[in-house]
This record gives C-alpha cells, sequence and structure tokens, in this order.
C-alpha cells in the first residue's frame, strides 16, 4: 500500500475535527475525498503532508512509518516522499516558473543536468514549457496551477497530494483541467489523494472516493457505487443531486421495497431497509420522467417553477408537501398538473434518522 | 499536544528560539533591573553605597512635581497640535485637490528625518534671543522691544511640533488611504456635501487612528531629550528627560533619584503606550479595501492658497530654514544678520577634517549604526519570524519583552545601561552603545519585519516544507528572498536611528566612544556654533544621501 491511514484523530482545542478515520490507497490509485466545506478533507491530507500533528492515529507512505502517536513518530514533511499542490497553489513570487518547479530538486541537491532534464519534461506535461523563463508573477489562475502541479510531480514523489486543485478555475478551464489531470495521474501511476467538494471532479476523476462528514467516513466506495447505492441520505445528497420524498415502508415485494406516500400511492423501490415505518425515497433529478410511464411509479404534482437551462429545462413540482427537482428536455408550463414518472431502478429507500441532511424544497 | 516527538529538525528551531530569548531578555530587562536596584541605592553606580527609600521619597519633592507637570503639559500641547497638523496635513494631500502632493510628501519626508538635536541647534541660531531673526528684526528692520525667544516652554513646543508633524502625517497616512473609499462614496451617493462626508464619514472613522497617533505623539513628546536639552536647559525650563540628565551629569550626581526619575517617566509613557495598543486593538486597524484612493479629490476653491501656503510655511521652518541657517553659520567667519556683508571660510569644514576627536567620532558612529543596525535587524527578524509564524512556547513573552522599549525613553535605557556598568564589563567599549540601541530601537525592526511576515501566507513556506526543504532551507530561500525589502528598509530605519540618536548615548559615552550626535552637541555647547553647524550639515547629507540611495535599491527590487 502507498498510503495507509489508521484511526487518524486531530483536535483543535477541545474540538475534534478528524474523529478516527482509516484507509488505505494502493499504488497508482486515485482516490477523492469528497464532503461539505469544513467536515475535514483539508485537515486529513495536511496530516498526510505532515503540516498537521494529529493527537493519534497512524499513517504510512511508501511503507514508510511517518507518523504513529503510539510509537512516538512524527515525521517532518520535508522527510515524507510527497508532492503536494495547494488550494491557493503557493507559488513562489519571488522565483521564476522553471526555478519554482526546480525547487524539490534543487533541495535534493540533484545535478544541473538533471534539474533541467526533469524540470523540462514536467513542464512539457502540464503544457507550460513555453513559460519556463516567466516571472511567476506573471502568471494567469491557470497557468500558476499548472506550475504547481509541476513542482509537485517533478520529483516523482511516491504520492501525490491535491487540495481542491480546482477551486480557484473557472468553470470551462476546470472541466479541462480534470482531464488533464487524470490522464497525468494515470502517466506516473502514483498514488493519488484528491480533496474536493464538487462531486462531479469527485465521480469524473475517482478510483474511489470517501464521502466523509463532520471528521468521519460515511462511505467509500467506486464513483458507481456511492452514486448508486448510497447508504443514507447525506452521500446521496454529496455526490450527486438528489430528491427526497417522506414514505412508509410497508415491506418487501417482488422486485424491492415496497412503500406509500402520505397521499396513499404505492411506491416500488429496487433497493432499501425492509423494515415497515418511515422512511425516505431517493431519487435523481434526471430519473424523473415528466408523463406517464406505463409500469414504473407514478406521482402526480404541479409545476412550480421552470428554469431554462439551455438544451432542457429544471423545473420545480409540488408533490403534496414534498417538492421535487426534475431534469428534462419536455416542454411544459408554470401552473400545469404533470405526472411524474420513474422506475423502481431509479429509487432506493433510505432510512430516515440520517435525513437531517439538505432537501430540495 | 501529545507526547509525540518530531522526529528531525525541531532541535535547531528550538536552541534558535532560546538564543533569540534570551539575548532579547538580556538587552530588554538589564537597564530595566539595573535602574530598579540604582533606584534603592544610596549612591551612584560603582560608589559604595547601602539600601534607601530615599530616592522614591524624593519624587514627591517640589522640583521633580514641578517637572513632571511641565513635561505632561509640553507633551499634551505638542500631541494635540502635532497630530492636528499631520491629519490636516493628510488630508489635504489625500483628499483635496492640493497641488504639488508629491513634492509635499517627499518635503514631509525629509523633515521625518532631520534629526532632532540639529533642528533644535538650527533653531537656537535662528531664533534664541541673540540669535538671527532677532537681529534682523533689530538691523535690517529696526525694529526694538519685540524679541523671539526659543529658550521657554513655548520654543521647545514649537520645535517639537515642526519635529514630531512628520510622524503624525506618516502614521495617519495609511488609514487614510486605506480606508475603504467606498464608504466616502457612500456618503457622496447620498447625497452630502464634501464637507459633511468630511465631518459625518471621514473624520469620524478616523477617530481611532487619530486617537492612537495623540499617545504616540504624547510618548514621542515626553521622550523627546535633545530638543529640550538645547532650548530648556539654557532658559531653566526643565523636562524629566533633561532632569534626569542634570541628575546624573552634574554635581552632585544623585543617579539613584535619576533612576526612581526615569522609572516613574517609563511608567508614564509605558501606560500611555499600552492604552494606544488597546485603541489600535479596539478599532485602530482600517477597514482596507485595496482598492486604494479613488475619491474624488474635493476642491478647495480659494481656501487652496491659504492651505498651500501654511504647508509651505511648515517645510521653511522644518527644513529649509533651519538647513539655510545651518549652512550659513558654517560657512561665515564670524556672525553678522546681513549675508551680503559676511566673510566666508571653510575653516569650519577643515577643523572637523583636522580634529582626531571628531574623526574618531566618525568612525564609531559608523561602526555602531553599520554593525549594530545589522545585529539589531538579525534580532528583530528571528523576533518577529518567532513570534509571528514559530510561535513555540513563551513566544508571547518574547513578544512583550520586545514591545516593552515602545515605552521606555531613550534617556532612561541609557541610563539603565549606566546602571549596569556595576555588573557589565563592556562600559568605555563600543558595546554598551550597540546594545542600548539595540534595546531601544528594537520595535522598529520587530514592527517592520513582522509586518511584512503576516503579509504573506504561510503556505508558501509548507509549500517548501511539501517539496523536501528543512526549516533552515525554506527560511533561506523563501523566508528571507520574500522579506528582502522588509529587511532592507529595517536596515535602513535601524541605521538612521543608531546614526542620529542622542538621547541613549548621552549618559554612557566615553571619550573613546564618542560619537558624531554628541561631537555636534559638545561643539555647540562650547559655543562653537560654527564647527557645530559644519558636522550638522555633513552628517545631515550622509542621511539625505543613504535615504536616497537606499531608496533607489529598495525601488529596483
Ligand atoms: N487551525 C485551525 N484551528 C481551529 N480550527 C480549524 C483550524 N483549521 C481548520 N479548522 C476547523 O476544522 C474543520 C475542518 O477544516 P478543513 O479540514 O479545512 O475542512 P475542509 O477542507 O473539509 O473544508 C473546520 O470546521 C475548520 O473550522
Ligand atoms: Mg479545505
Amino acid at each position: 500500500m502507498s498510503i495507509i491511514v489508521r484511526d487518524l484523530v486531530k483536535r483543535y482545542g477541545d474540538k475534534t475535527i478528524i474523529d478516527g478515520i482509516s484507509f488505505e490507497i494502493a499504488q497508482g490509485e486515485l482516490v477523492s475525498l469528497l464532503g461539505p466545506s469544513g467536515c475535514g478533507k483539508t485537515t486529513t491530507l495536511r496530516c498526510i503532508a505532515g503540516l498537521e500533528t494529529p493527537e493519534a492515529g497512524f499513517i504510512a507512505i511508501d511503507d514508510m512509518v511517518v507518523f504513529d502517536s503510539q510509537a512516538g513518530i512524527a515525521v517532518e514533511p520535508y522527510h515524507r516522499d510527497i508532492g503536494m499542490v495547494f488550494q491557493s497553489y503557493a507559488i513562489w513570487p519571488h522565483l521564476t516558473v522553471f526555478e519554482n518547479v526546480a525547487f524539490p530538486l534543487r533541495i535534493r541537491r540533484r545535478p544541473n543536468t538533471e534539474v533541467e532534464t526533469r524540470v523540462t519534461k514536467a513542464l512539457a506535461m502540464v503544457g507550460l514549457s513555453a513559460f519556463r523563463d516567466r516571472s511567476s508573477q506573471q502568471l494567469s489562475g491557470g497557468q500558476q496551477q499548472r506550475v504547481a502541479v509541476a513542482r509537485a510531480i517533478v520529483h516523482a514523489p511516491a504520492v501525490l497530494l491535491f487540495d481542491e486543485p480546482l477551486s480557484n478555475l473557472d468553470a470551462k478551464l476546470r472541466d479541462q483541467t480534470r482531464a488533464e489531470i487524470r490522464k497525468l495521474q494515470r502517466e506516473l501511476n502514483v498514488a493519488t489523494v484528491y480533496v474536493t467538494h464538487d462531486q462531479a471532479e469527485a465521480l469524473s476523476l475517482s478510483d474511489r472516493i470517501l464521502v466523509m462528514r463532520d471528521g468521519v467516513i460515511r462511505q467509500q466506495g467506486t464513483p458507481e457505487a456511492v452514486y448508486g447505492t448510497p447508504l443514507d441520505a447525506f452521500v446521496a445528497d454529496v455526490v450527486g443531486p438528489a430528491n427526497f420524498l417522506p414514505v412508509t415502508v410497508v415491506g418487501a415485494a417482488s422486485g424491492g421495497v415496497e412503500a406509500t406516500l402520505a397521499g396513499g400511492e404505492h411506491v416500488l423501490a429496487a433497493f432499501g431497509p425492509t423494515t415497515p415505518g418511515p422512511a425516505n425515497a431517493m431519487i435523481r433529478p434526471d430519473r424523473l420522467v415528466l408523463g406517464a410511464v406505463p409500469g414504473a411509479n407514478q406521482l402526480h404534482g404541479r409545476i412550480r417553477q421552470r428554469l431554462y437551462l439551455g438544451g432542457h429545462f429544471e423545473y420545480l413540482v409540488a408533490v403534496g408537501s414534498a417538492s421535487l427537482r426534475v431534469l428534462s428536455s419536455a416542454m411544459a408550463a408554470e401552473g400545469d398538473s404533470v405526472t411524474l414518472s420513474f422506475t423502481a431502478a431509479d429509487c432506493i429507500i433510505l432510512a430516515t434518522d440520517t435525513q437531517e441532511t439538505s432537501s430540495w424544497a | 499536544m501529545t507526547g509525540v516527538v518530531r522526529a528531525h529538525g525541531r532541535g535547531t528551531v528550538k536552541l534558535i528560539f532560546a538564543a533569540t530569548f534570551l539575548v532579547t531578555a538580556f538587552l530588554i530587562l538589564t537597564p530595566l533591573a539595573s535602574l530598579l536596584y540604582g533606584s534603592f541605592r544610596s549612591a551612584g553606580p560603582g560608589e559604595p553605597s547601602v539600601f534607601t527609600w530615599r530616592n522614591w521619597t524624593d519624587l514627591g519633592s517640589a522640583a521633580i512635581a514641578n517637572t513632571l507637570v511641565t513635561t505632561c503639559f509640553i507633551s499634551a500641547v505638542t500631541a494635540v497640535l502635532s497630530t492636528a497638523g499631520g491629519a490636516a496635513l493628510a488630508w489635504l494631500i489625500y483628499r483635496t485637490d492640493f497641488r504639488f502632493k508629491r513634492s509635499t510628501v517627499a518635503a514631509v519626508g525629509l523633515s521625518f528625518f532631520f534629526p532632532g538635536f540639529i533642528l533644535a541647534m538650527a533653531w537656537v541660531i535662528l531664533g534664541s534671543p541673540g540669535g538671527i531673526f532677532n537681529d534682523v528684526l533689530e538691523e535690517l528692520f529696526g525694529i526694538e522691544g519685540f524679541k523671539f525667544d526659543v529658550y521657554s516652554i513655548s520654543g521647545i513646543i514649537w520645535i517639537q511640533i515642526l519635529h514630531i508633524i512628520p510622524f503624525a502625517f506618516f502614521t495617519l497616512r495609511g488609514p487614510l488611504i486605506a480606508m475603504d473609499s467606498s464608504l466616502e462614496e457612500a456618503a457622496y451617493a447620498s447625497g452630502a456635501s464634501p464637507w459633511q462626508v468630511v465631518r459625518r464619514v471621514t473624520v469620524p472613522l478616523m477617530l481611532f487612528p487619530m486617537l492612537s497617533s495623540l499617545l504616540l505623539c504624547f510618548v514621542l513628546s515626553v521622550e523627546q531629550f535633545a530638543i529640550p536639552a538645547m532650548v530648556g536647559i539654557p532658559g531653566h525650563v526643565n523636562t524629566l528627560a533633561t532632569e534626569l540628565y542634570l541628575l546624573t551629569n552634574f554635581s552632585p550626581p544623585n543617579t539613584g533619584l535619576a533612576a526612581a526619575v526615569g522609572l516613574s517617566m517609563s511608567a508614564v509613557t509605558g501606560l500611555t503606550i499600552f492604552a494606544q495598543r488597546r485603541v489600535v486593538a479596539k478599532r485602530g486597524a482600517p477597514t482596507v479595501s485595496g482598492k486604494g484612493y479613488r475619491v474624488r479629490p474635493l476642491a478647495l476653491g480659494k481656501w487652496r492658497w491659504a492651505a498651500q501656503a501654511v504647508a509651505l510655511f511648515y517645510i521653511l521652518m522644518s527644513f529649509i530654514i533651519p538647513t539655510l541657517a545651518l549652512i550659513y553659520t558654517s560657512a561665515i567667519k564670524f556672525f553678522v544678520a546681513n549675508p551680503m556683508e559676511a566673510s566666508y571660510t571653510w575653516r569650519n569644514y577643515l577643523q572637523i577634517w583636522n580634529s582626531p576627536g571628531t574623526m574618531r567620532a566618525f568612525w564609531n558612529t559608523i561602526v555602531v549604526a553599520g554593525g549594530g543596525a545589522l545585529l539589531g535587524l538579525i534580532l528583530g527578524t528571528l523576533i518577529a519570524y518567532s513570534t509571528h509564524r514559530l510561535k513555540p512556547r513563551g513566544h508571547r513573552a518574547l513578544d512583550v519583552l520586545a514591545c516593552l522599549p515602545f515605552g521606555i525613553p531613550g534617556i532612561v535605557i541609557g541610563l539603565g545601561f549606566l546602571w549596569s556598568y556595576v555588573y557589565l564589563p563592556i562600559y568605555g567599549t563600543l558595546w554598551v552603545l550597540v546594545f542600548c540601541y539595540m534595546a531601544r530601537f528594537l520595535p522598529y525592526a520587530t514592527e517592520t519585519i513582522g509586518a511584512q511576515i503576516v503579509q504573506f501566507d504561510k503556505v508558501l513556506e509548507e509549500a517548501a516544507w511539501a517539496s523536501g526543504a528543512n526549516r533552515v532551507a525554506s527560511f533561506r530561500r523563501i523566508v528571507l528572498p520574500l522579506l528582502r525589502p522588509a529587511l532592507q528598509s529595517g536596515y535602513f530605519l535601524l541605521f538612521i536611528a543608531y546614526f542620529r540618536e542622542i538621547a541613549a548615548a548621552a549618559l554612557i559615552y566615553t571619550a573613546s566612544t564618542q560619537v558624531l550626535s554628541i561631537s555636534i552637541w559638545a561643539f555647540f555647547e562650547n559655543a562653537n556654533w560654527g564647527v557645530a553647524s559644519a558636522l550638522s550639515i555633513v552628517t545631515t547629507i550622509i542621511t539625505v544621501a543613504l535615504m536616497a540611495a537606499v531608496a533607489r535599491a529598495s525601488l529596483r527590487v
């Protein structure tokens, strides 16, 4: 394993920020830490880098124990074999692009010829060859981000750490850079921790996603798994847009779980706990169809609001006391009475005890 | 913290911090502890003495109480008028259509660096009963009956105001420039007239910075030694600072009472500085928008010429006329009011060159200012880095220690080191001056460097660690280069301060450790105005040339 984190605990004062999390990352694997702002992602990453000292736990990087509270080991960041991209990029203003990228090699006292070739290669990988002699103060946000990436990879570290590297870029550049980071990481085949609060980034980049909440890992798995079968409403909400419909579970039925709405309609869901009682049905907005589909679950409601998103619409549909978000290219007007359909496979029953997370309203 | 040990690197950092702490404690606590000790002794340093309360009970004597009242009166008036003057000047330059803004700021900058003792000397030449102004009145205009007399309370206040206005100006213009201009624009947009904006928005927003400036000016005035020494002592007007000097230097010396006076004086200035810090902590920091100043300048109309005239008058009085008076005095054989009738000579300048004592003072000053300022800068950098970044256990105590000299007048620190002579083998060497100056001006260094350290994000250092640089390497390769502008201006500030300091040196110099400021004063006291003026001119030229050189160097960065 390239990264092992076990029972990590970090406190600030009497506030516990990281509450005993554990995970492992294999060589070449890209793992995202996904969660809302303030849940402890950056803190976790900084503990791995050695920029924070945890209260308890164990961390190993590339088979070297870098932190072990019981053995009293805490290796300084500069003795850990890491490359890190900071959220603000942290480009040194007094050094040129070349010298910024060369820094990890200079510190390691590599010969000049090696510095030259490796920096040239790193700059080429991030597409900045033409900028090597620029002052780092003459760079756009996107270029700074690339310099930061080049600096992180130039010394071929055992692990790469990214802290929301795309959050300071505009939307278009973000999509492009996302793809480049994925390609780069594949080429380097290096264990990577990628911190983000953006579900699209996490889903598209990761081999595995760790969904965090309040300093604990709520669920981990492949992007498909956490998106398709979230364990609770929080995870469902974090990994993608979600509608939550309060229901009462009746029990197991052929093809899934049967539940009823407050208005008495029956709903069939593919997954979920079968214990009778109150629960939530979760349906993704793009899985709700405007209009009646035979054989599917059907709901009746009224369109409260319509937003044009270019190519398709986002509707806000009142169903009983709930209100559902629907993404559809079908035309309907505000105030129309509509039928919403969804298949059992697109519906999951989630226990209510985690329901305090936001729902669309 | 848990019992976790950092595996590498912390040892060096701890060692450096411990050394920094010890040196700082030594520099700051030595004079204070010595003074405390001295204030309870029946005789001066080095003499056989016993414990006594007498020095403290003598503080209540009519003479000392009188001096205290005089000092507070002079300082209060000086503080109010200097702050008002500085604020008015800042407002004119940054908020109105006042002309020649750049040259005015440059001229105020020159006044700022014009040493107080040279200014005082020039004003004695100009405004003493036998001075140029009175001669001009009598000889050229035939006016009798009215005489200028700077040897008076109003003389002290006048020169101090001239000297302190630039300080008030430079402390107030920062907040004024940084003030979010949209606050004033919003008032205009709400229909307020320019004068209403000034009254209802600008002044209220500047209230805390102005209060802070007022308190600082009060402290500067209480601390001021050269001006009351040169014009107050001849006029038999004593302030605490000159009283302390007289008690120490004239027979029969009463160094113990001087120590008690010095500590009381530090209590006054220290408490004022404490109050000032509370003001700043509360509301003093300006609402920085980073947008810079863009409010439409207020049209002064017919008042503009009056404003220009007052500003010009200030520049003439604070710098130009004093300098001209010194140049004139340095170049004439004997004094006549009419320059047309004077006979000119180089002999005063030649006398500087030919006097081994003066050349020695030159050399001493260069060594103390050049080398001492470097030591002071290194210490200040280590302190600022410790208190702003490393923050190890004990960093708060270090911060408090390093701030203390803000509240201790220079002459008091000098007296403290005089008392420490009992147990320190540095008396009579240049080290005592260097230590004394390092202690006195430590806050200059820590504030300048500290301000720059908080400017750059800690993540720049973390990125270096994550790239494999240890603390020492990241300090050298990242922190120091980023601090370069602050290091340059810090060194410059310290150099100038060490170069022209007189108060701290007045009590501790010896024949072999004489410095320029003391030489000038000595010539002056011996009524050798010509040589004193010549030496002042040379000193001023060196200061201004250095200032220009450093300004040029830091522009190139
Ligand atoms: N130096 C600090 N002192 C106190 N609290 C902190 C500090 N750094 C972070 N926190 C708190 O720790 C929590 C987690 O922070 P962080 O790891 O930065 O969250 P994320 O990166 O997931 O947005 C937040 O509530 C934050 O306020
Ligand atoms: Mg974060």
